[in-house]
């Protein structure tokens, strides 16, 4: 419980999530777009940094391109984005349950491709061992705190830049679409542009962010890109308020704090299976609690966008 | 700059909704269109937005052919409309409704977020400042001042309905195409309300092409009354001539005894 390496290894963990909810939370919040393809777009980042990087003939794999580190992530990123283009174009002439499933679909695609073309990905074998960004720098039990500044360097950008998203006309235009789209083309905005621009926008980000992840977790498998993470990366959302600013990053920290608190409860060996089959109805249990005392999440999208004085002229009768 | 409708036929199914109409809308004036419910109207109006093309004919608006374009590009030519449920931008407040509206589509990028692009620099910050300044007078010259930044859900029926004004007048239209804007409104304002539609066209020079179902609205505010019946034009003229047609009184007020029964 007091081990200092253990929520070390917590926290980056829920700041990974967290980026990836703040990001979820443009597309989705904001845009309206409600994707749960975002377990495809981590994979096609993750497998193209990886592939990018590989560099020992060796691993049996028909391309070793054996790319460095900073070159390798920043086209994982463009690539991601180039991916979520494909996505958008079809699956955006839907709009809400009918993209939602779209955007599943294709998710599950992209696993299964990287299941298969095992030329590439080694299949279900997959890679270990990774590199890391300065782990020749420290002693490799001292890693830990390396990666998590990085991934709250990391996390503080995403941050940066999605708040800058959601205070700008642009965001401001996102919004008025998702609350009413066909006002906004009656007033001349390029809704299904935006949204494409949108779409593509939160790939890269994913993009960008799905090394970190890899650098945490030390391997990659297609069974790392279940549907499972896209719904972690929903609740964090969820619970940390959708529309809102700092929502998803709240939301993961209390999330996966929450979720690895319960597994450290100490309870006699015999009842460990029954332990591990409560987590996720606790989870379950935390959600309707957040969803029925605080509906809009703990930061709501009221709180992060009404003024002061907006919030106090409710009370002026119509 | 007028909008010209001619021959526009639209039809569902086999249902004709909208039977060879044309029309010239002039932009110096308040046009009405009138007609029984199912009579087309805001069929036609779906039609010249571009919500829902025309099956056939053409419509112009400064020469322009439009029919055809998407709806976005219609109201960037200048066509600005109204729905007959003023539900507006649910939870913006009224302020970034109106700054919304006013925000030209470069600076709705994702690069333009970032200041990048077009709206690069200086000319991004002045664009961002005139908007904020004209919000101010609109919401001023619409008694909408002290409702900067409520939230659009939490406001009354009659301030969204200002709102929607509000929003169009933001998106420097040069034709305003209202769906019933009288509905709803309760009798003793509708007198208040033609003198604002009136107001806010002659001031800036606006055409507009108004539907509505309430005769003593149209009445008052028109210059011109087109009266749709099936999805035939049946009658164009001054207002006092139409209320004199016979055939109208009895396709129309028809109707209007009827609805008077009603809620």
């Amino acid at each position: 419980m007091t081990n200092p390496v253990f929520w070390v290894g917590v926290l980056t963990l829920a700041l990974i999530y967290g980026s990836l909810a703040m990001v979820l939370n443009v597309e989705s919040g904001w845009g309206g777009m409600w994707d749960l393809g975002v377990a495809g777009l981590l994979a096609s980042g993750a497998y193209c940094y990886i592939i990018l990087g590989i560099d020992d003939p060796d691993l049996g794999t028909r391309f070793v391109p054996g790319l460095p580190m900073w070159l390798a992530w920043p086209l994982a990123a463009a690539f991601t984005g180039l991916v979520a283009l494909a996505i958008a174009l079809p699956s955006l002439r839907l709009r809400r349950e009918y993209f939602l499933i779209t955007t599943l679909a294709f998710a599950e695609i992209i696993r299964q491709i990287a299941v298969i073309q095992a030329d590439l990905t080694r299949g279900t074998t997959g890679f270990s061992s990774l590199d890391r960004p300065f782990d020749t720098l420290v002693e490799p039990r001292d890693y830990n705190y390396v990666l998590l500044g990085i991934v709250a360097f990391a996390a503080l950008v995403v941050y940066l830049i999605t708040r800058r998203i959601g205070t700008s006309a642009y965001g401001r235009t996102l919004r008025a679409a998702r609350d009413n789209e066909a006002l906004a083309l009656a007033l001349g905005k390029r809704v299904n542009r935006m949204r494409i621009k949108t779409f593509v926008v939160a790939g890269v980000l994913i993009g960008a962010i799905a090394p970190l992840y890899l650098f945490y977790i030390r391997a990659i498998t297609p069974q790392l890109f279940a549907p499972g993470i896209t719904f972690t990366i929903w609740t964090a959302l969820v619970i940390g308020g959708i529309g809102s600013i700092r929502g998803g990053l709240v939301g993961a920290v209390v999330l996966i704090v929450f979720t690895e608190a319960v597994g450290l409860i100490e309870v006699d060996p015999q009842y460990i299976n029954i332990l591990v089959s409560i987590e996720p109805f606790l989870v379950g249990l935390l959600l309707v609690l957040v969803l029925r005392f605080r509906p809009d999440g703990l930061i709501s999208e009221r709180n992060a966008f009404g003024t002061r004085a907006g919030r106090r002229a409710r009370r002026v009768p119509a | 700059m007028e909008l010209v409708l001619d021959g526009v036929r639209k039809v569902f199914g086999g249902v004709v909704a909208v039977a060879d109409v044309s029309a010239v809308i002039p932009q110096d004036q308040v046009t009405a269109l009138i007609g029984p419910n199912g009579a087309g109207k805001t069929t036609l109006f779906n039609a010249v937005t571009g919500f829902d093309p025309p099956d056939q004919g053409t419509i112009t608006f400064g020469g322009r052919r439009i029919n055809g374009l998407p709806p976005w590009r219609v109201a960037e030519l200048g066509l600005i409309r109204t729905f007959q449920t003023p539900v507006g931008f649910t939870t913006l407040t009224v302020r970034e409704s109106m700054l919304a509206a006013a925000t030209p589509w470069f600076m709705e990028t994702p690069r333009g977020a970032f200041g990048l692009g077009p709206g690069f620099g200086r000319k991004g910050r002045k664009l961002e400042r005139d908007a904020e300044i004209r919000t101010g007078e609109i919401a001023a010259e619409l008694g909408l001042e002290d409702l900067l930044d409520v939230r659009t859900d939490e406001l009354s029926a009659g301030d969204r309905k200002l709102l929607e004004f509000a929003r169009q007048l933001m998106a420097q239209p040069k034709m305003l195409l209202l769906d019933e804007p009288a509905a709803a409104v309760a009798p003793a304002n509708i007198g208040r309300l033609s003198q604002l539609v009136r107001r806010l066209c002659d001031e800036r020079g606006l055409g507009s092409l108004i539907i509505d179902h309430n005769l003593s609205f149209l009445m008052q505010i028109a210059d011109e009354v087109h009266v749709l019946d099936q999805g035939v034009l049946i009658a164009s003229g001054p207002p006092e001539a139409i209320a004199a047609d016979p055939e109208v009184m009895r396709v129309y007020l028809g109707e209007q005894a009827a609805e008077g029964a009603g809620p």
